[in-house]
């Protein structure tokens, strides 16, 4: 085993534990016990019944097959063949990043999301979110029609309706709101400036669920112009980021995540890799990614005060901070950053996600220090993906108690879910004269709206967005509305006097705004035609900025404020998969495992393993977090590397969009509810944040816990496929085989080159040797952060079914790519860990021990190197998975619920759809191989590299995922396998993988390299 | 006594006639038995009679005229009642019947009228066209229901454009369509018979022309 690699990484604590439990599970070969009845049938009797059964199938298999028909266009559109996707550039909006899109569609209908390679911003990246948006277009249970008081209506008696009352309230003077997120179109935001303008007292009130509001506050103090910068990792040698989850879900985490990766490309000598540390409570994605990890507690970011002031005494800045408390940090270390940061001035980034608008005061003072303003962040042309406005938010909530607001519209916004103080806002909200709701479906603003004005799924509407000032992106509908919903655009329009459709609303706004800013095109038509093709398109607008900086706003935050020693800090957060909840509804989503706790199907209460034990608290159990008289119970989940003082809970559940999954699952006898007692999904933490001070606080600084003496058993996926081999079942010292194995920038630099493992002798001659292509896939760890894009990829591509919370309790989840997430201790001060994603998916294996095992041959290797399951031939002896080392095989347990006629439409029509008692597994695409194989040969033209991509290294954003043929030396798999980081996972047992993994690089010093030999 | 032996002759006799009846049934069918999923001979009536013998045979339009998505993508595709129209809009009705017409317009003295046919109406009906070809806006377009007869299972992936590009020709698998009133299964479709054919052409190739046809189960199921 080479020197730099690590062999202490787990994936559980149990695992760390050596829990008798978790072993014992571990070495069985079914994870169930197997229910042999002895009162049951005897085997006469079922041999008996099986001959009937193949009787009475064969006779009834003779009848002609049921008539199929076939249903040609009347008349033909020009551009479908039947059979062949077509792609159409697209925006995502999902959430207020605003990321490019390709819409693949199939026959009329769109079927895939996938990254637009062309989009300046995301660059071909799509997160989970937004590439699992597709189910919600197939979705049953949107709003259809427009609702007056919960009852179905039609556009004109609810246009009537609220026309004559606003008419009514303008005359008035009456008070008229509009509440909505983020809103990245430039046309919406004219048209509701229009709208509003025709009143006296109108406001535009921005409300983000997961807010950024305080950056904002403070750039408009020091800066005069309140906006949020465009960050630009990529730049940046040194990020520092202070509870700012920037891979995860913070602003533009696609973008972010590409852009980091850039900034640590490791390319050239000494190999290019910023240095990234990272100060937070809890464990996010981003601080799993981080060389130095800081464990701080939220109310302890006075640190950002403590590098100022020592930034400030080398910048020769004379910045007083009295009474500026010890920090829990040592001074060291603290040193250490500020050191690492001055020496790379201009080429630093420091990056804050507190809500608290003095932290953010003195980040931007440490910025400005720094001279990373005009170089790593970007003011010229900031960021649009967050405008809320706490302050206003508040403001409006004051106003709606008081009642002094006569009309509110509520754009796509759920503020009875999102904000604090639920009872208090419905009871607000109801006694609002003229309450519309504009929202996709029934959420719970819906249910107390006068009306309900549904509004297209995005995929089935015009849009435009521009989430980058001067970079404007458009959506294009790809579908028809299933029902009568009509855009907010077209609504405000209609409200407004001119009933005009979206797409020439859109058309108008671009021919006076945008059209003028570019010189691409002097023809309007060719220019919008290029745009919707294109999808985005730059212009050179941007901002006019003061270049002073405001150095009188900065105060020094010197409180430190730690919960006593018995109480903890509460930190609330959103998930990569479900944000701020209004993806609640989409069961790929709510099944995604969360990419650092691997449960399912449930929200928790995160503690650091000690203070659970402290408590004798076990995972699952059912505990009460108590904070400034609200309170919500939740199971709690030990979560290593969280700070021994801090509560994380995640926002997000707890939606009434969750109360449809009552039936998820297979139905079966000892099947049991997805759902928890309040009929949702989770519980919604959002009554424990805080709207005060101008700013919504996601963290709180003393909660109370304590245990309600239940259990709720979660569906973690942590422990299920475990590859690592019990003691007494390993042969010495192989117990923990080093799954992930990592080296150091310095150690790269030095071209220390790992040892690859001898090869062995072979028990099985080379009699069938791969000549044409050979698949192969190299998967850079360093560039992995975990954020399950490729998962929700994977299930979109391939039909993956959704199988529900109890069913992954049982380990019988179906995706086909999982990431395992391990955890290391070594050379970590204590209670803090290292952390490390790994995708797996089969390995394609030149020798692979799930062929031999396999009674029928429905596992067989092709002639280019792929390991195939052939669906038909397979009878469900599940030997295959038992004898995989890698634990990738997924077996159909039940035939999982194809019910819903009108959600199959997004079955992707190239992939079989699996039935009861078969196996399954990662195929790498060999639909998208065969497509493009088959359309090389017809347009005679050879396989060019790139020309297959697999779905999860598509819309990948971090680029970790390398797929292409081995056999030519040319392509970027053979390149990448002949870097000095790749390896193989359990190489020492010769099955010969064809997926190759990067090592993971951290920058550190190499004598803190862990796990020698 | 008596009665019994009468009683069970009456049943003998009844058994033999009911077996004379089966027997010739049973056996006529037999030829026509083949294995579970096998449906060789399929032949069901289309919704309107459109003849290949004529279209294909008598006419000579390529196949590809009415099924071009066969060498651009995995199916063949049926056509669109719009790309009949191309000569239906002029061909109303069979030849004879239009000669018929022209000698009693003739004899009569009186006016050509145009003669539709009535499987022809059904093509009009589908675009929403009345006997004089014009747009009805009482009809509703609505696609012809034609009827599938070459049918695989859910999980055999077959691809049109990688064997018409190969050179197969479409009888070659769909039997010799341009003979055929209406469409019959002439082939058994069976995986034995897909292999057969693969495992022959990387010997002798198509029309001579070396090719490499996969044998690899993933070539057809995923």
């Amino acid at each position: 085993m080479s020197e730099e690699t690590a062999n202490s990484y787990w994936k559980s604590l149990e695992e760390c534990t050596a829990d008798s439990e978790f072993l014992e599970t571990a070495s069985r070969e079914f994870t169930e016990p197997i229910a042999v009845d002895p009162h049951g049938p005897s085997r006469r009797d079922f041999l008996a019944l099986t001959g009937f059964a193949l009787a009475g199938l064969t006779v009834a298999g003779c009848t002609p097959a049921p008539e199929r028909q076939a249903l040609p266009f009347v008349t033909q559109p020009e551009e479908i063949v039947p059979g062949r996707s077509l792609h159409y550039a697209s925006t995502c909006q999902e959430c207020s990043a605003g990321c490019g899109m390709l819409v693949k569609c199939r026959d009329g209908r769109p079927i895939k999301l996938e990254g637009n390679p062309e989009h300046a911003m995301s660059r071909g990246g799509l997160c989970a979110v937004g590439q699992a948006s597709v189910l919600g277009l197939y979705d049953r249970l949107r709003v259809q029609r427009p609702l007056k008081d919960g009852r179905e209506s039609t556009w004109r008696e609810v246009d009537d309706d609220i026309r004559t009352q606003l008419d009514e309230i303008r005359r008035h003077g009456g008070a008229v709101r509009v509440l909505s997120g983020t809103i990245l179109s430039p046309t919406l935001r004219d048209q509701i400036r229009r709208f509003l303008s025709r009143f006296a007292d109108a406001r535009h009130v921005v409300h983000d669920p997961l807010s950024a509001s305080a950056i904002l506050t403070a750039h408009e103090r020091t800066h005069g112009i309140r906006l949020l910068p465009h960050y630009r990792l990529e730049r940046a040698e040194v990020v520092v980021g202070f509870d700012a989850d920037f891979l995860g879900t913070w602003i533009s985490p696609v973008e972010f995540a590409r852009a980091y990766q850039e900034g640590r490309s490791l390319d050239g000598n000494p190999p290019r890799c910023s240095w990234h540390a990272q100060f937070e409570g809890r464990l996010s994605v981003t601080g799993a990614k981080a060389d130095e990890r800081l464990r701080v507690l939220p109310g302890e970011m006075g640190i950002l005060s403590h590098l100022a002031s020592r930034l400030a005494r080398r910048a020769g800045v004379s910045w007083d901070a009295p009474g500026l408390e010890d920090a829990s940090i040592p001074g060291s270390v603290l040193d250490r950053v500020a050191d690492r940061l001055w020496q790379a001035r201009g080429r630093g980034l420091v990056l804050c996600g507190s809500q608290d608008v003095d932290q953010q005061l003195v980040c931007n003072f440490v910025n400005h220090l720094l001279g990373n303003y005009g170089a790593t962040i970007d003011l010229e042309k900031p960021s649009l993906q967050k405008q809320g406005n706490d302050a206003e938010v508040e403001r409006l909530v004051q106003e709606l108690k008081d009642g002094r607001v006569a009309a509110l519209l509520v754009l796509d916004s759920n503020p009875v879910y999102t904000l604090p103080g639920v009872q208090e806002l419905t009871a607000a909200l109801q006694r609002v004269p003229l309450l519309i709701d504009c929202s996709e479906r029934f959420d719970e603003t819906a249910a107390v709206a006068k009306y309900v004005c549904p509004r297209p799924h995005a995929l089935a509407s015009w849009n435009d967005a521009e989430p980058i000032r001067g970079l404007f992106s458009l959506a294009q509908p790809t579908f028809a509305p299933l029902g009568h919903e009509r855009t907010i655009l077209e609504s405000l329009a209609t409200w407004s006097g001119g009933g005009r459709s979206a797409r020439q609303l859109i058309q108008e706004f671009w021919q006076a705004n945008i059209f003028p800013q570019q010189t691409r095109e002097n023809q309007f038509q060719r220019f919008w035609d290029q745009a919707v093709h294109d999808g985005v398109i730059e212009t050179s607008i941007h901002e006019e900025l003061p270049r002073s900086f405001a150095m009188d706003q900065i105060r020094p935050v010197i409180r430190s404020e730690r919960p006593a020693e018995a109480s903890f800090a509460l930190a609330l957060y959103p998930k990569v998969g479900l944000l701020d909840g209004r993806h609640a509804y989409n069961p790929w989503l709510q099944e995604l495992p969360d990419p650092i706790t691997k449960v399912a199907w449930d929200n928790y209460v995160c503690l650091s393993p000690t203070a659970a034990n402290r408590l004798g608290i076990r995972e699952g159990d059912v505990v009460r977090v108590e904070v400034g008289g609200a309170s919500v119970e939740l199971p709690a989940y030990l979560q290593p590397g969280q700070h021994d003082q801090l509560l994380a809970i995640p926002l997000g559940y707890g939606s009434k969009l969750s109360e449809r999954f009552g039936n998820i699952g297979p139905n079966w006898l000892e099947a049991r509810l997805t759902l928890n007692e309040n009929g949702q999904v989770g519980i919604n933490a959002a009554p424990l944040l805080i709207l005060a001070g101008n700013s919504l606080q996601y963290q709180r600084l003393s909660a109370r816990l304590t245990r309600t003496g239940r259990s709720h058993p979660l569906a973690s996926t942590q422990t299920h496929q475990s590859i690592s081999v019990p003691a007494h079942l390993a042969p010495a010292g192989e117990a923990r085989r080093p799954m992930i194995q990592e080296t150091t920038v310095a150690g790269l630099a030095r071209g220390h080159r790992p040892e690859h493992p001898e090869p062995q002798a072979d028990l099985w001659p080379n009699d069938h040797p791969v000549t044409g292509h050979r698949w192969g896939m190299v998967i850079d760890l360093n560039a992995c952060n975990g954020c399950s894009a490729c998962v929700v990829g994977c299930q979109v591509e391939n039909n993956v079914p959704v199988v529900g919370k109890d069913e992954v309790r049982r380990q019988r989840e179906m995706h086909w790519l999982r990431i395992d997430r391990y955890y290391s201790e070594e050379g970590r001060t204590s209670g803090d860990v290292d952390v490390a994603f790994q995708p797996m998916l089969c390995q394609h294996c030149g020798n692979a021990p799930c062929e031999t095992v396999c009674p029928v041959l429905a596992t067989v290797h092709s002639s280019e190197g792929l390991n195939q399951q052939v669906y038909n031939r397979c009878v469900g002896t599940r030997y295959c998975a038992n004898n995989c080392p890698y634990k990738v095989r997924r077996f159909n347990w039940f035939a999982y619920s194809r019910d819903d006629a009108l959600q199959n439409l997004v079955l992707n029509p190239d992939v079989t759809v699996r039935s009861r008692g078969v196996m399954e597994k990662c195929s790498f695409c060999i639909q998208r191989i065969q497509e493009a194989k088959l359309e090389s040969r017809r347009l005679g033209l050879p396989l060019a590299d790139g020309a297959v991509q697999t779905a999860c290294q598509q819309s990948c954003p971090a680029r970790a995922i390398h797929f292409g043929d081995l056999n030519d030396p040319n392509t970027e798999v053979s390149r990448l396998v002949r870097d000095g980081r790749r390896y193989q996972v359990l190489a020492e047992l010769n099955a010969q993988p064809a997926v190759n993994y990067l090592k993971l690089v951290r920058n550190r010093p190499e004598g803190e390299v862990r796990g020698h030999g | 006594m008596r009665n019994r032996v009468m009683r069970s002759r009456l049943t003998t006799l009844f058994l033999l006639v009911g077996l004379a009846f089966t027997v010739p049934m049973l056996l006529s069918r037999l030829g026509g038995y083949h294995l579970p999923g096998n449906q060789q001979g399929y032949e069901p009536k289309q919704p309107l009679a459109s003849s290949h013998r004529l279209h294909a045979g008598d006419l000579q339009i390529s196949c590809l005229y009415c099924h071009g998505a066969a060498e651009k993508g995995r199916h063949a595709g049926f056509p669109a009642s719009s790309l009949c129209m191309n000569c239906h809009k002029s061909v109303t009705a069979p030849l004879g019947a239009v000669r018929a017409e022209d000698e009693l317009a003739k004899q009569e003295n009186s006016p050509v009228k145009q003669i539709v046919s009535p499987e022809l109406t059904k093509l009009y009906d589908s675009l929403g066209l009345d006997e004089k070809l014009q747009r009805d806006p009482k009809k509703t377009p609505a696609s012809i229901p034609w009827i599938r007869v070459h049918n695989l299972p859910a999980f055999a992936c077959f691809d049109h454009r990688a064997h018409v590009h190969a050179g197969v020709s479409c009888q070659h698998c769909h039997g010799p369509v341009e003979t055929m009133e209406t469409i019959r299964q002439v082939e058994r479709l069976s995986m034995g018979w897909c292999v057969n054919c693969h495992r022959d052409v990387n010997q002798k190739g198509v029309h001579g022309k070396p090719v490499r046809a996969s044998l690899d189960c993933a070539a057809c199921h995923y």
